[in-house]
């Protein structure tokens, strides 16, 4: 009774709900209030101030390194909940349109891992003139396989080791993408997850520090196993 | 944009999807700021594992899936079981449909034409027209307490009407 009441009060200041009990003898009353109060003319515009917000939010969460605006409890556990449940719902018809089935971890997406080796040096792998806009670049150090890639004229560097098992993965040059020959999980050249069907998050590729140097493509990689 | 077609980015999967999310959202809660955080959260959950060479239809019917399960989490926190849900079998949904509304109004108009005088007057008053409770009780000419007995007791008569003809 006096949850209802509550229930109507906060639909007609137009304030959220805090956990109330109500008798569910009530619910129809409180399936009318909202039926009335959402067919107020006009209410059901959305604020222009709100859209812009949550864009930038999103803006934040779809950029790669960890999201600059922190996420609340409360909607961090309703995103796992709803990934899990929704992906459960879809079932097979919508596998295509998903890049995961797997449960996110808390804190997606996850933050790219930078391989900083403790005793590294910087290693040419590429001559710059053989790497240009667009285009990428496998190396192996022995320690270390790698593709290099020039985008936005910024050299960057990715390992090239799958992070699910651990297989190599496969340069395809005209997708700009890294296909695992294993799984089938592919990665963006600079190391983002574009898609992968397997029951366990996969973490982006570690990146590795690049930069071009008198012509020539380096990497901040550890000494070769050589010597 | 046509069912087959892709979106370029997720910046336009965003844009042409937050406000008919927000519509049929705001439809089951009647609260603007509950509206709000669903949709929030609609998008967060969803855009991240959305491909954005999804087709458009493929792309409204997983944010509806999604909605429908934000919305059935935020019954599930508040009340403890679902009072509205999303349809199973919706329709394919228009961004630049705006009928919902006028179908809600005219659901709303349905359940107050069968009320006694006072009963639809409070309730179009205090629901429809967005009154204070001194505004509505100055337009009918009563106490600010007959109007709060008024409006419980109309809610309570418009649900009995809701659920016998069905909306």
């Amino acid at each position: 009774m006096f949850g209802a009441r509550r229930f109507v009060e906060n639909l007609l200041h137009q304030r959220r709900h805090g956990r109330l009990r109500v008798d569910p003898a009530s619910d129809a009353e409180l399936r009318t209030a909202i039926l009335l109060r959402s067919a107020r003319v006009g209410a059901d515009s959305v604020r222009e101030e709100f859209v812009s917000s949550l864009h930038q939010r999103l803006a934040a969460e779809m950029g790669e390194g960890p999201a600059s605006v922190p996420l609340g409890r409360r909607t961090l556990i309703v995103r796992l909940g709803v990934t899990a449940a929704a992906s459960a719902a879809v079932g097979a018809g919508l596998d295509h349109v998903l890049t995961s089935h797997a449960e996110p971890t808390p804190g997606t997406p996850q933050p790219a891992q930078q391989l900083t080796p403790d005793d590294g040096g910087w290693t040419t792998v590429a001559r710059a003139a053989d790497l240009p806009e667009g285009s990428s670049v496998r190396f192996d150090l022995g320690t270390v396989t790698g593709f290099v890639t020039r985008t936005h004229n910024q050299v960057r560097a990715v390992s090239g080791v799958c992070t699910h098992l651990g297989c190599q993965l496969d340069l395809d040059a005209p997708a700009r993408t890294l296909n695992c020959p294993c799984h089938g999980a592919t990665f963006s050249v600079t190391g983002a997850v574009v898609e992968h069907r397997l029951r366990v998050p996969l973490p982006p590729l570690p990146r590795i520090e690049a930069r071009e140097v008198d012509g020539a493509i380096q990497v901040f990689a550890p000494p070769s196993s050589g010597g | 944009m046509v069912g087959a077609e892709a979106y370029p980015n997720w910046e336009a999967i965003y844009r042409n999807n937050v406000g008919w999310v927000y519509r049929m959202l705001f439809a089951k809660v009647g609260s603007r700021p509950d509206a709000e955080d669903l949709t929030t959260e609609v998008f967060l959950a969803a855009l991240g594992p959305l491909r954005t060479s999804a087709s458009v239809r493929e792309v409204r019917s997983y944010l509806v899936t999604t909605a429908r399960t934000v919305l059935a989490d935020h019954w599930r926190r508040t009340l403890g079981r679902e009072i509205t849900t999303l349809d199973e079998n919706l329709a394919e949904p228009e961004p630049e449909d705006s009928g919902g509304g006028l179908d809600r109004l005219a659901d709303a108009e349905r359940i107050l034409a069968e009320l006694p005088e006072n009963y639809r007057a409070v309730l179009r008053l205090r629901y429809l027209l967005g009154h204070s409770l001194k505004d509505a009780a100055g337009a009918m000419g009563v106490t600010v307490g007959n109007v709060k007995v008024l409006q419980h007791r109309a809610l309570k008569a418009a649900a009995r009407i809701a659920e016998r003809i069905g909306v």
